[in-house]
């Protein structure tokens, strides 16, 4: 107020503010953090739709552990040549037993590199969280189709308990507090599983 | 090198927080000076709050972030009181008036109080538009001009019917305080 204009009219309070009532500044500041979660919101499924850093490492995790499950289950169910045949017959009594440490050694890997991963989540990036939690239900689906074609029935019913929970951590609209409850019932899940498996390892190593 | 990069940022939605909170009175308040409606003033800062967070980026760090949202919150006024009353910044004519009370002028003279209300009742639209952004917000003749589509003549004509009603007014309530 620095006009002449105004010094006259002083009494007149024509520079007089007039306070925003609380519920005037509530809608506002609610309004600056909807604005906020819509462009959060546009930039993550334009992201999703393409990202070479994380289609690259995404990409690479996956077909490196499709690769390995391949090979495992290639070579577990192998049919034997003739020229090896009396070797194989020698071999018979323990290549169940051999199969099946395979395969679990290999879900082992699997289920500790999914609870590091798990663990490493950027706790703020939903983008991130997805991405990552889609990768592993694309691998845990693999691990699920060699359970069941080593008849593990359990342990393929056990690993398809897992994706419901990783689809849900995927969501976009999760909340922080949900999205790590989550995270920790997947942690914990599959530290039951590894140690289940740990030990069942370790009984056939001994009974053998 | 790392400060200045860093104070190119966009603003932050916390910035923007902040500017509410500390400054949202002085919006909002110059807001209904300029519609005289507390509605469309309310509708007019939620609009300049909007319209500067999808601009943040090209906010010039030159300036505070809440001046440049005040400046937002004038232009979406002066819209909001162009599309609502159509015509508000016709020309002046020699017998022109203030406009015949409203329950949306009630209802903003409440906010406003008794002697600042008092005195606005007084201007016609375009009178208290001229006034209040020549001398409360400092604009050029020019700027508020443009903003009337108007020309600079009309504004001055305007601003001086402004001063001189607004002078009879503080007259006549020197007399009564005598």
């Amino acid at each position: 107020m620095n006009d002449d204009n105004m010094k006259e009219f002083a009494a007149l309070e024509l520079d007089k503010v007039i306070a925003a009532s609380a519920d005037m500044q509530q809608r506002w500041h609610d309004s600056i953090d909807a604005a906020a979660e819509r462009e959060a919101a546009t930039q993550y499924s334009t992201h999703r739709g393409f990202s070479p850093m994380s289609f690259f490492w995404g990409a690479a995790i996956t077909a490196a552990l499709a690769i390995g499950i391949g090979v495992a289950v290639f070579l577990a169910d192998r049919p034997r040549s003739t020229e090896t045949v009396d070797y194989v017959v020698q071999e018979l009594p323990g290549s169940g037993l051999d199969r099946q440490a395979t395969f679990s050694r290999a879900l082992q890997v699997h289920l500790y590199d999914t609870q590091q991963s798990i663990a490493t989540i950027p706790g703020n990036s939903a983008e991130e969280r997805a991405l990552l939690a889609l990768q592993i239900v694309q691998q845990n689906r693999l691990f699920v189709q060699a359970a069941e074609r080593h008849d593990a029935d359990n342990l393929a019913r056990v690993l398809r308990a897992f994706e419901p929970i990783l689809l849900r951590l995927a969501a976009d609209d999760i909340a922080p507090a949900d999205a790590d409850a989550l995270r920790a019932q997947l942690a914990f899940e599959m530290k039951i599983m590894l140690t289940k498996l740990g030990r069942d390892s370790s009984n056939e190593s001994h009974s053998t | 090198m790392v400060a200045v990069l860093t104070s190119r940022k966009a603003p932050t939605q916390a910035e923007f927080h902040a500017a509410i909170s500390s400054r949202a009175d002085r919006w909002y308040s110059a807001c209904l000076k300029i519609t005289r409606n507390t509605d469309l003033a309310q509708d007019a800062v939620q609009d300049a709050l909007l319209s500067a967070w999808q601009k943040r980026h090209q906010f010039d760090h030159c300036s505070r972030l809440d001046t440049w949202i005040h400046r937002i919150a004038i232009n979406a006024a002066l819209q909001l009181l162009r599309k609502t009353r159509p015509g508000v910044f016709e020309p002046l004519s020699d017998e022109i008036a203030a406009p015949a009370p409203t329950p949306e002028h009630a209802h903003a003279d409440a906010q406003l109080g008794e002697t600042l209300a008092a005195a606005l009742t007084h201007l016609s639209d375009i009178e208290r538009v001229c006034f209040v952004l020549r001398h409360l917000e400092q604009w050029r003749l020019a700027e508020i001009a443009d903003y009337i589509d108007g020309n600079v003549g009309t504004v001055k004509q305007a601003i001086f019917r402004a001063v001189k009603k607004l002078r009879t007014h503080m007259a006549a309530l020197q007399r009564e305080a005598l």
